[in-house]
């Protein structure tokens, strides 16, 4: 009966710089599994060689010996997916491609195409909410992109250099890859788009384990709590695409909102104008990245939360699931439990300082000093410098600096951006005997 | 006569000083674009406001129009001159044939929604009819919530289906966006949204702490105020009254004849189904949810005590409709007895029938009335942790101190009666007396006098504070948090009698940077578990103390530092994460259609 558990897992957290990628290998007596969760960069560490990617996806077939059985995709932000994008069946998403003909390919639910949704896609009771939702989901993706392209013809007055970096970052993480999300829809040999509590059966697959899947809930799930605010929230991003061209006319002057009325331009204001004038630019930026930080919020929170069990340890890789994903699975005590005993923890969204509830932070019963019996391990992907800002009292820097020290001191914490550049991964072992 | 160059070389003349009105008469959109008469007229109406020698913008003593667009770079001009030569004050865009109210023949509307300076006159008149409304209400000047006399307002900002009250910008931003239809939707021209926002501009004025992160109660009130100063400030205007009660205008020449209405359309469920119709309205339709929905809820929910404890209600902007709601219940149910006492008579050969136009005035007299006594109410109200219980328990002492009598209408009766079926009761623990007014302070207690001046005591923060640190014992107010006395604000009312009601508002709040470690000793409530040791956080106390008109203690509001009860509900939704807030968060506090409803 040994041989059909695991006895060790090791787990290869890929340093892709700001983005997810690890390659988790699930070790039996006469076998290995492998599992991939996400392939995906939104900037490379600055000495990175250009072909890291590449590099990436031929390492991840030389260790799981030409066979991947498992990848997930948790969301569909770029630096979460960007590898798997195709190019001429020579990209690293092609490589990755081969590598899982064989596997089951595991997504959220809002990834589920129309077909699967009339078939036993996941809310056979609630059509028009998921397509409702995906349609949403989609215009936000393309308000990003024309969003990133109108800022780079002309970017707004009134935002700081590090508030447009800002700005343009999010956008670009933002804007869908379609090569990425073709691939993936096309990927493997049965393909799972999973919601909270969803059943999923991978005894064959990984012998041993048991695989929960705690995120993102459905539109059911949630209604009680936002039924009305989801509604509002697809109607909003429908009409958003609009926004962007009245703005664009009006920016422009070729649409105007009193034709005729005399103005005087930004440039030239009267002395008791300008004041006002310049807090009103400020704050028009401000809106436009409180958009672009709504919709990032939004699809970090379609991802997969999903935990692992074998033989009494537990990972719990959540993607950038933020505290709305959260809310639902933290809600039941229960699942609150579950999470207590947790092992291994692959910090949320890079380490913002959303991304890992408190409720789910002190509930871990094996953080703790160095001495302490059975100390957790954490891993963090990201670079700091790139999301967020450190400026004093805004304090979304990424990964946020107080949570760092919580992870240091009460975790054994693994980083890759404290890897040096050229280390293409990093390997943690987990003893499941 | 002298005379002044303005910048661009226009020339401001100073007024005659032949006579000097003390309010003039502005018109504006009476709702919003949405609310039309039959026929398809958008409804003005004339507003009463303060007068004042208006500066291009317009510019005047309390607010600074701005009329600046980001999104296009422009600044609008202001073109309009609010006073003829000879000194006497006019009002621009009155309609030509000097109607008063009502519709505008289909041209002149056409012209001023297609003038950007009406647009800035609509919001400069709302805003200043607001501010006068918190003056009348608290019987002295009020200051907006930062540092400065005049409230800037962009009626164009940019666009964005948004408008809000920024403290950092010492102003208000109201956005335009294109709705479903296709045309541009102003939010500056929306009555309800421009009254909402200058509310929060007061609001935070008179209670700064009040945005502070507290119980979900606190995170609600600043939105539930604002809407309902919003609402009560639409409806006491006769014109919205007689709109929704589908109502044509009084023309001139009607000889002032009697109008009938039918009994069934003043039902409770009639007169709902009326104000619904009349608020679903421009953004409601253009952006369904955003703005239109939670007005609608203000109405629709209905009575349930359950309410605030369910999970759904939990979320500050839902938790916020349910005093709302309460509120516009009891405005409905005032109303309708109200009604009844009008008798009926019969009118066109048909019997049973009310006077239309009484019915109209009794509605904006119930609105007018509860308006004066919300904004009231913050006078009684704590500096810190408001909760929507402490509300109305501060809106019932309001209303005591000036009508003692309450039996004609019931007013308090029927508002505690009402909130109470919302689940909204006033604070138990012998605060309050039988009727749910705030206890007086008791006469008894050994409270010294004798070092402090009555003179500076009404107007010194630094008299009040010797006089706080004085009596500190009998005030119970603890030495080792840092107090600060906020306010010192002497109102004065009239009351039915004739006679005036002076008083002397103060407040103070204790601000405690402790660590977890000392939430027991210092808060009085067991450490909550997720609240680590080491973590710090600040607490807050604070009270308003109400000196009666021989500078003698009558009102001790106070929200001790360790009331363990109170510390213990807001230590529980401090938050998951941080706590922190961010400076942009601080910028989009009050954003009407925040981008939070944009999400999920």
């Amino acid at each position: 009966m040994a041989a059909r558990r695991p006895s060790e897992v090791v787990i290869f957290t890929y340093q892709v710089g700001f983005g997810d990628c690890f390659l988790l290998r699930f070790v039996y007596a006469s076998m290995a599994r492998h599992v991939l969760i996400d392939f995906g960069t939104m900037g490379l560490p600055k000495t990175a060689e250009s072909g890291r990617m590449l590099r990436i996806a031929n390492d991840i077939a030389d260790k799981c010996g030409g066979k991947l059985d498992i990848v997930v995709a948790t969301h569909r932000h770029a630096d979460h997916i960007s590898g798997f994008a195709t190019k001429n069946g020579a990209a690293s998403g092609d490589i990755i491609a081969a590598l899982a003909k064989d596997a089951v390919v595991l997504q959220p639910w809002t990834e589920a195409p129309d077909l699967a949704v009339d078939a036993e896609g996941p809310l056979p009771d609630d059509h028009q909410g998921f397509a409702a939702r995906r349609a949403s989901l989609a215009s936000m993706q393309g308000f990003a992109a024309e969003l990133v392209a109108a800022l780079a013809a002309k970017p707004p007055r009134g935002l700081s250099k590090a508030a447009l970096d800002q700005l343009a970052f999010i956008g670009r993480d933002n804007i869908a890859n379609l090569s990425a999300v073709e691939n993936l829809m096309a990927m493997g040999k049965q393909r799972i788009y999973a919601y909270h509590g969803l059943a999923v059966d991978l005894r064959k697959v990984l012998p041993g384990i048991k695989l929960r899947v705690l995120g993102p809930p459905t539109l059911k799930q949630t209604e009680t709590i936002r039924k009305q605010r989801a509604k509002d929230a697809d109607e909003f991003w429908q009409l958003a695409p609009q926004r962007l061209a009245a703005e664009a006319a009006l920016g422009t002057g070729s649409d105007e909102l009193f034709p005729g009325h005399p103005f005087a331009r930004a440039t030239r204001l009267p002395m008791e104008a300008r004041w006002f004038a310049r807090r009103v630019e400020a704050a028009a930026g401000d809106q436009k990245l409180s958009l672009v930080r709504v919709l990032d919020k939004a699809m970090n929170n379609t991802s997969l939360i999903l935990l692992f069990e074998a033989r009494g340890k537990k990972l719990l890789f959540p993607g950038d699931a933020q505290i709305e994903n959260w809310a639902f699975a933290l809600a039941q005590p229960d699942i609150r439990a579950l999470l207590a005993g947790v092992d291994l923890y692959k910090v949320g969204h890079h380490g913002s300082r959303n991304a890992t509830p408190k409720t789910l932070w002190n509930g871990f019963a094996n953080r703790g000093g160095q001495a302490k019996k059975g100390r957790m391990t954490a891993l963090l992907s990201t670079m700091p410098g790139k999301h967020g800002n450190a400026d004093e009292g805004v304090r979304s820097e990424v990964p946020r600096t107080t949570l760092l020290k919580a992870l240091a001191d009460d975790t054994h914490l693994h980083s890759t951006h404290t890897l040096a550049p050229d280390t293409l991964f990093e390997e943690v072992r987990i003893k499941l005997a | 006569m002298a005379t002044s160059r303005g910048s661009k070389g226009q020339t401001e003349t100073a007024p005659a000083a032949v006579r000097v009105p003390h309010t003039r008469r502005l018109t504006i959109i009476a709702k919003d674009p949405g609310v039309r008469l039959e026929g398809g007229a958008m409804l003005f109406a004339r507003i009463e406001i303060p007068a004042e020698d208006l500066a291009p913008g317009p510019t005047g003593y309390r607010v600074k129009v701005v009329d600046f667009d980001a999104t296009a770079g422009r600044l609008y001009k202001p073109l309009q001159h609010y006073q003829a030569p000879d000194g006497t004050l006019v009002d621009p865009f009155r309609a030509d044939d000097g109607e008063d109210v009502g519709a505008l023949a289909a041209s002149h509307q056409a012209r001023l929604l297609a003038d950007p300076n009406f647009h800035a006159q609509n919001t400069y008149a709302i805003v200043m009819r607001i501010l006068a409304r918190f003056e009348f209400a608290l019987g002295r000047r009020i200051e907006w919530g930062f540092n400065g006399h005049q409230l800037n307002v962009a009626p164009h900002a940019f666009l964005d289906a948004n408008a809000f009250y920024s403290n950092e910008d010492s102003g208000l931003m109201f956005g335009y966006f294109k709705g479903k239809s296709g045309a541009m939707v102003f939010t500056a021209l929306s009555h309800d949204i421009v009254a909402h926002e200058t509310t929060h501009a007061l609001l935070d004025g008179l209670r700064d702490r009040f945005t502070e992160p507290s119980s979900p109660d606190q995170a609600a009130f600043h939105e539930a105020f604002a809407d309902i100063v919003a609402l009560l400030s639409v409806f006491a205007l006769p014109e919205v009254v007689a709109a929704i009660l589908g109502a044509p205008p009084r023309g001139k020449d009607d000889g002032g004849k009697i109008r009938g209405i039918e009994p069934d359309k003043l039902t409770l469920a009639a007169l709902q189904s009326s104000i619904l119709a009349g608020i679903a309205a421009q953004l409601g339709l253009e952006l369904d949810g955003l703005r239109g929905n939670a007005l609608r809820q203000s109405v629709l929910l209905e009575p349930d005590a359950g309410l605030l404890a369910s999970e759904e209600f939990a979320e500050p902007h839902r938790r916020g409709e349910v005093l709302v709601a309460a509120m516009m219940r009891t405005a409905l149910t005032l109303w309708r007895s109200r009604i009844e006492t009008l008798g009926t008579l019969e009118f066109e050969g048909k019997g049973g029938q009310y006077n239309l136009d009484r019915v109209i005035e009794e509605g904006a007299k119930v609105a007018d009335h509860l308006l004066t006594m919300a904004i009231r109410a913050v006078d009684y109200c704590p500096p810190t942790d408001i909760d929507f219980g402490v509300y109305l328990a501060a809106f019932l002492t309001a209303d005591a101190e000036l009508m003692p009598d309450d039996n004609r209408f019931r007013y308090r009766e029927t508002l505690r009666a009402t909130f109470a079926s919302y689940g909204i009761t006033t604070p138990g623990g012998g605060r309050c007396a039988d009727d749910g007014s705030w206890r007086g302070f008791d006469a008894a207690l050994p409270v010294n006098y004798a070092r402090s001046h009555f003179e500076s005591m009404l107007r010194d923060k630094d008299e009040v504070f010797r006089f706080i640190w004085d009596n500190r014992r009998v005030l119970g107010i603890g030495t080792r948090a840092t107090i600060k006395v906020g306010a010192v604000r002497p109102s004065i009312r009239q009351s039915p009698d004739g006679f005036f009601v002076r008083e002397t508002v103060c407040t103070y709040v204790q601000i405690a940077n402790i660590f977890g470690s000392e939430v027991k000793s210092v808060l009085g409530v067991d450490r909550p578990e997720e609240l680590e040791t080491t973590r710090s956080i600040t607490a807050f106390g604070g009270g308003t103390i109400i000196f009666d008109q021989y500078g003698r203690i009558k009102y001790h509001i106070a929200h001790p530092l360790n009331d363990g009860e109170r510390q213990k509900k807001r230590l529980a939704s401090l938050g998951e994460i941080d706590g922190g807030e961010t400076a942009f968060d601080r910028r989009n506090r009050f954003a009407l259609l925040h981008a939070a409803r944009a999400s999920d």
